[in-house]
């Protein structure tokens, strides 16, 4: 590689393009990574208007330890994908400083591209693909301008000619896409931390789903093959929360199950078939949301024991599936002993006034049924109230004081005391942890749903029906089932709090949301074409096309696909060099007088036409020199070419 | 090699001509793919994977564009100057575009030790003088040009080896002739002797070094002048025969050096001057072009392809 000095146009495209690439990691690696970035270049700077030096390897050596123990310190490890793109970033920074050769320009900007990968690997998205091609753009701009010598009368537009290039790679680079083989990770990589991601949790705390109606962040989006079904049966049930320990919902885990018990109990399935595919947004958790009772063919899509459905493992990318839902359908009518003791375990001697209450009430209503009638009705006729900024109960006799005493609450305060007074009366209940409604994009028929439609409810387990949805804030406030939250809450309160910027608030301006709902279209195509091309959608592609699809098939298909755009490359490369604007008669005259005056020392004046010139050869050369022969035919088809 | 590419005045890059292979940095940016296919592949990221194949193809285009570079360039040996041994000779070529639009960028011609970087745009001609160091009386024929280019990206390399049909002159060696010589002035009583003396005072010049110290005018100096060189009237009429057999000592190549310290003399003197080698005249004359001349025989005595 050459140990040339950098140039200076170089210089700026470089340290421009390494701000562009690393910016949108700032927001996944510690804040003062930016200083380092821009220590770099202002110390870069300096040493190219030679005001200071660049600082020596012993100094260098000991920031980049620093920097490995900084990073170490605000992550407590190293392994991870975060600290290894923040210790990436830190040897970018580093780099900068020592770029001083052509060579280093090369090495930053191998670094950039490898920047604009791991990008990706936290953001596949719509706009953070357009921000990797621009990336890519300035990248390929600095290796032109890493190209082009100083003092060259031929200016390029250096950002025009990476264009060019890059355009013409595509369609190559689509023919490898699809064809390229999708194979299995080939070992184990360190995985997302995932900070900072909004969603529902594997436990649930009364206020845990209230918070998430800050966010209109998008949860998943769906697409019905069949018209969506009413919002009112729209319950995307996630997880099964069926322990309570000190105040907390948790779900089962596979651990807490007797080996009698690891088995699925698939229910008999009913006529009423729903078809969709969900493209859920990476949640780092396993479960997956769909409507009762859900199969999924999808390999890496499992069914639990207390039957929702699981990805094999945690959502760190766009993950999408194909569910179908059964309805009507019996789940689990016949409950084990184990699983019965588990669905009614509840606190002891807590919650006197409520035990009282349960008490009283079951005498009346000796039916599950009736029971469970009563005490929705309760809900609906007292003064409840539902609102995302309930009083806060401290007290662990939470049941008693918000049913008695606080009265207002969200989704999750219901469901809770709902479930317990179940359990209080022996009836097998359990908390549901999902989302409800969704918003319908007219634009592609399908339904975004948002962490603000974030819902608990509850499932109650009868003789001979197995478990049943109650919605017990459906007796409080039908309005939230009906026209989702927004409509159901009497102020805007806390919604949509931490969404201050989003499109979603925009709705009342047609236009605005017009656009809004093309862009979430355009996300749809982009998540189940693109991010969600796998190895299924890639052998129904190609199966199309050639038939069976096996090794000798995809070389053969690759290669001819190669030849097929390269051709045609190769000949608009040649054309554009055969429309030349010296012809070859042309070209052949220059070499003849410069031939004429290597030997015989006569040039040709600026601006001498040939005529002129090739009479005064005439004068000073033997009439059987052969150049003068050459010379006049030269000039002659000169004359005769058409241009 | 050499006998694939036969040496020409003109050479005009074709495609057999034309070699193209990754620089480092070009096998650093296929490491850097690589590492980012086994992260596509170990992610599962499509975005990856895109990214990955894009940049690829990048390299497969920039295949094209750096051989399409220098690709119908042609390359034309246009003259050399005559020289002394030590000396650099001013190789000039001239580079003919090919009617491409784009021109031919940051193309290198490389000699050992001699390195141009120069542009071609489209419309024109461009003409560049790469000096280098010739040795040896004779014909200096300059090693194989390496036209270079690696431009637009940098991660190839394309270049040519072009057999230049281009030779400077190389005169022999100036040497001071030894003062043990034959009767210097052969014919007739010419040449720089005592005879010197008698001739008419024409004038004075001021001193240049190397003037006899014998003409220096010491009686003005003595006064307080400045060092003044007395002219006589023959001195400028004076004429010289160079010729080969004066010397009794001697190698060839050590007369010829001889011989040219001689003419370069006489033609600072403004004398004229012949040239006798054996078998071998030319007439007394004087001017820069009898001084090409007799240089040129001189460089070229006992050499063969001699005086074409």
């Amino acid at each position: 590689m050459t140990a040339e000095v950098l140039p200076r146009r170089a210089l700026w495209w470089l340290l421009a393009c390494h701000f562009f690439v690393v910016l949108p990691h700032l927001t996944r690696v510690p804040w003062w990574l930016l200083g380092v970035y821009i220590g770099a270049s202002s110390w870069r700077l300096q040493m190219h208007r030679e005001r200071i030096k660049m600082p020596a390897k012993s100094i260098r050596l000991l920031l980049a330890i620093g920097g490995m123990a900084a990073i170490f310190a605000s992550y407590r490890t190293l392994v991870g994908l975060e600290p290894m793109v923040a210790l990436l970033l830190v040897a970018g920074g580093f780099k900068l400083v020592e770029a001083v050769r052509v060579r280093d320009g090369y090495v930053l900007v191998s670094l950039g591209f490898f920047v604009i990968t791991t990008q990706f690997l936290f953001d596949q998205s719509l706009p953070a693909a357009l921000y990797g091609v621009i990336g890519t753009l300035l990248l390929v701009t600095s290796l032109v301008a890493l190209n082009t010598s100083l003092h060259q009368p031929l200016r390029t537009l250096e950002p025009l000619l990476a264009l060019k290039m890059l355009t013409l790679a595509v369609p190559m680079m689509l023919v490898l896409f699809v064809v390229f083989p999708r194979l299995g990770p080939l070992w184990s990589v360190p995985s997302k931390t995932g900070e900072g991601t909004t969603g529902m949790s594997d436990h649930l705390n009364p206020g845990d789903v209230a918070r998430l109606s800050r966010s209109a962040d998008v949860a998943f989006r769906v697409q019905f093959m069949g018209p969506i079904p009413d919002s009112t049966d729209l319950y995307w049930r996630g997880m099964v929360l069926s322990s309570l320990q000190d105040g907390v919902w948790r779900t089962l885990d596979w651990r807490d199950y007797p080996a009698s018990e690891r088995q699925l109990r698939r229910p008999k399935l009913g006529d009423g078939v729903l078809d969709y595919r969900v493209i859920s947004e990476p949640t780092y958790q396993q479960w997956l949301f769909s409507l009762p009772y859900a199969t999924s063919s999808h390999e890496a899509v499992v069914e639990a024991w207390d039957f929702r459905l699981m990805a094999k493992s945690a959502l760190e990318t766009p993950f999408s599936y194909r569910v179908q839902s059964f309805e009507p359908i019996i789940i689990e009518p016949q409950l084990s002993p184990w699983r019965r003791r588990i669905e009614l375990q509840h606190p002891v001697g807590l919650n006197p006034r409520t035990r009282a209450w349960v008490d009283a009430q079951r005498a009346v209503y000796q039916d599950d049924e009736a029971f469970i009638k009563q005490v929705l009705a309760t809900f609906s006729q007292q003064p409840f109230y539902y609102t995302l900024e309930p009083a806060v109960i401290t007290e662990n006799d939470f049941v008693d004081r918000f049913f008695f005493d606080t009265r207002q609450g969200f989704c999750e305060h219901y469901a809770y005391a709902f479930v317990v007074m179940m359990r209080m009366a022996g009836i097998p209940a359990r908390i549901i942890g999902g989302y409800q409604g969704g918003e319908r994009n007219p634009v592609n028929n399908t339904l975004i749903v948002r962490q603000f439609d974030a819902h608990a409810w509850a499932e109650v387990w009868l003789d001979d029906r197995g478990w049943q949805r109650i919605d017990p804030t459906a007796a409080v406030s039908p309005d939230r089932i009906r026209y989702g939250l927004e409509q159901a809450l009497q102020s805007s309160e806390g919604f949509l709090a931490d969404s201050l910027l989003s499109a979603y608030r925009f709705r009342s301006v047609s236009w605005l949301n017009w656009l809004r709902l093309q862009y979430d279209a355009a996300a749809w195509r982009w998540q189940s074409f693109v991010i969600g091309f796998d190895s299924d959608q890639q052998f129904e592609l190609l199966g199309g096309w050639v038939g069976k699809i096996d090794a000798p098939a995809l070389i053969t298909l690759t290669l001819g696909s190669g030849a097929m755009v390269l051709m045609p490359l190769t000949w608009w490369l040649h054309r554009s060099r055969r429309g030349s604007e010296r012809s070859e008669v042309e070209q052949r005259f220059a070499r003849l007088c410069a031939k004429l005056e290597g030997r015989h020392g006569i040039a040709r004046e600026r601006g001498e036409s040939p005529k002129a010139f090739r009479q005064r050869v005439a004068k000073k050369l033997a009439s059987t020199e052969p150049l003068l022969r050459e010379l006049d035919q030269t000039i002659d088809s000169l004359y005769r070419s058409p241009s | 090699m050499q006998r694939r590419l036969p040496p020409a005045r003109s050479i005009t890059l074709e495609q057999k001509r034309l070699f193209i292979f990754p620089t480092a940095a070009g096998f650093l940016f296929l490491a850097m793919l690589l590492i980012m296919l086994l992260t596509a592949i170990n992610y599962q990221n499509n975005l990856a994977y895109g990214l990955t194949f894009w940049l690829a193809m990048l390299f497969v285009i920039a295949v094209h564009f750096t051989h399409a570079n220098l690709m119908k360039l042609s390359v034309t040996a246009v003259a050399a100057e005559p020289v002394f041994p030590g000396q650099q000779s001013a190789f000039v070529l001239q580079l003919d575009p090919a009617g491409r639009k784009a021109g031919h960028h940051a193309v290198q011609l490389i000699w050992p030790k001699a390195v141009h970087v120069v542009d071609v745009s489209p419309c024109c001609s461009e003409r560049v003088s790469l000096y280098l160091t010739v040795a040896g009386r004779g014909w200096y024929t300059p090693p194989r040009l390496k036209v270079v280019s690696t431009y637009p990206l940098g991660l190839l390399r394309c270049w040519s080896f072009v057999y230049l049909d281009a030779r400077a002159l190389v005169y022999p060696k100036p040497i001071m002739a030894p003062s043990v010589r034959r009767a210097v002035a052969v014919e007739s009583t010419t040449g720089i002797t005592d005879t010197q003396g008698l001739d008419d005072l024409a004038g004075f010049q001021v001193y240049r070094p190397g003037d006899p110290p014998r003409h220096i005018d010491w009686r003005s100096w003595a006064r307080g002048q400045p060092l003044q060189t007395r002219l006589y009237a023959s001195q400028s009429q004076q004429d010289h025969w160079l010729d080969f057999d004066d010397f009794e000592a001697g190698t060839t190549e050590q007369r010829l050096s001889w011989l040219c310290s001689r003419a370069l003399e006489c033609e600072k003197l403004g004398d004229d001057y012949g040239l006798r080698l054996p078998g071998f005249e030319i007439a007394k004359g004087k001017g820069d072009r009898h001084r090409e001349r007799v240089l040129r025989a001189l460089a070229l005595y006992g050499i063969d392809g001699g005086d074409s």
